[in-house]
């Protein structure tokens, strides 16, 4: 069963990793590791940041796993720790894109109506890009989103974790989740069909 | 059926797409979306750049992957024998 928000394991598991097991602990890098080095590269921007950081969450998560009472998924609170770790990195290095004032407001005038037609493809069939380069220049375009959008999307699009995991990941409540994922898909359909 | 503005539909997509809506909000939507060439339009853009961003999948593994969990397993192991 999955999307609780409390943690899902065997208590065995809990009880071996509190007990510094490696076998446990060896089972719970091979799972989670890779994902966790993907989110804290997609973050940083850079694969020796990623690498660096992971490492670096992943000791401390073993150091401070008492401090992990279940009352979330383990899985959310290794992103947890990654992504707290990574946003600290990146503002330590004064390198932290805010989400900018800019917003939906500015395609509708006073009465809620669009003040212009809408911009971007008029329907999928114009489309001029192939099926390989769009998903290309989305993703790159993922990449040059504010911190804010980018965690939010690689977790939930990318990651395909449920909306109780990104909540427990980022501490943040279910409604703050569907303004940051609407925001975040807002943001990216702009920059990739009106750029 | 309560007229729904265009802002309000456009706010209320991602909504529509998780399946997170109500079904008076639905109709009400769909409603809109069939009159209005620019709504419709948005939502169209909206939901392809949505289903691309579901492809983009990780980044493939570093070659040094294995080392840096490695790592991770000598501290832990280390730890464990101090």
């Amino acid at each position: 069963m999955q999307g609780t928000g409390v943690f899902q394991g065997d208590s065995d598991d809990l009880t071996a990793l509190k007990a510094g097991d490696s076998d446990a602990w060896r089972v719970v890098l091979v799972r989670y590791g890779p994902s966790l080095l993907a989110y804290a590269t997609r973050l940083l921007g850079d694969r020796a940041s990623g690498e660096e950081i992971t490492q670096d969450s992943l000791v401390n998560i073993y150091r401070t796993i008492d401090r992990f009472d279940g009352r979330c998924s383990l899985k959310s609170w290794l992103y947890r720790a990654v992504h707290n770790r990574a946003i600290d990195e990146i503002r330590r290095r004064k390198r932290y894109v805010d989400v900018g004032d800019q917003g939906l407001e500015d395609y509708f005038n006073a009465a809620g109506r669009w003040r212009h037609d809408c911009p971007g493809w008029d329907g999928l069939a114009a489309k001029q890009l192939d099926d390989k380069r769009l998903l290309g220049k989305v993703r790159e375009q993922m990449d040059c989103l504010p911190h804010a959008h980018r965690e939010v999307l690689f977790l939930k699009e990318v990651e395909g974790l449920d909306s109780a995991e990104i909540c427990a990941a980022l501490e943040i409540s279910p409604g703050n989740l569907r303004i940051r994922i609407h925001r975040a898909r807002a943001a990216l359909r702009a920059a990739v069909v009106e750029a | 059926m309560v007229y729904i503005k265009c802002r309000d539909v456009v706010a209320k997509i991602s909504d529509i797409i998780d399946h997170e809506a109500s079904l008076m909000t639905r109709m009400r939507f769909y409603g809109h979306i069939m009159m209005c060439k620019n709504c419709r339009r948005y939502f169209d853009q909206f939901k392809e750049v949505h289903a691309l961003a579901g492809k983009v999948t990780a980044d493939d593994l570093p070659p040094d992957f294995e080392q840096v969990m490695g790592a991770v397993m000598d501290e832990i192991e280390g730890h464990k024998d101090a």
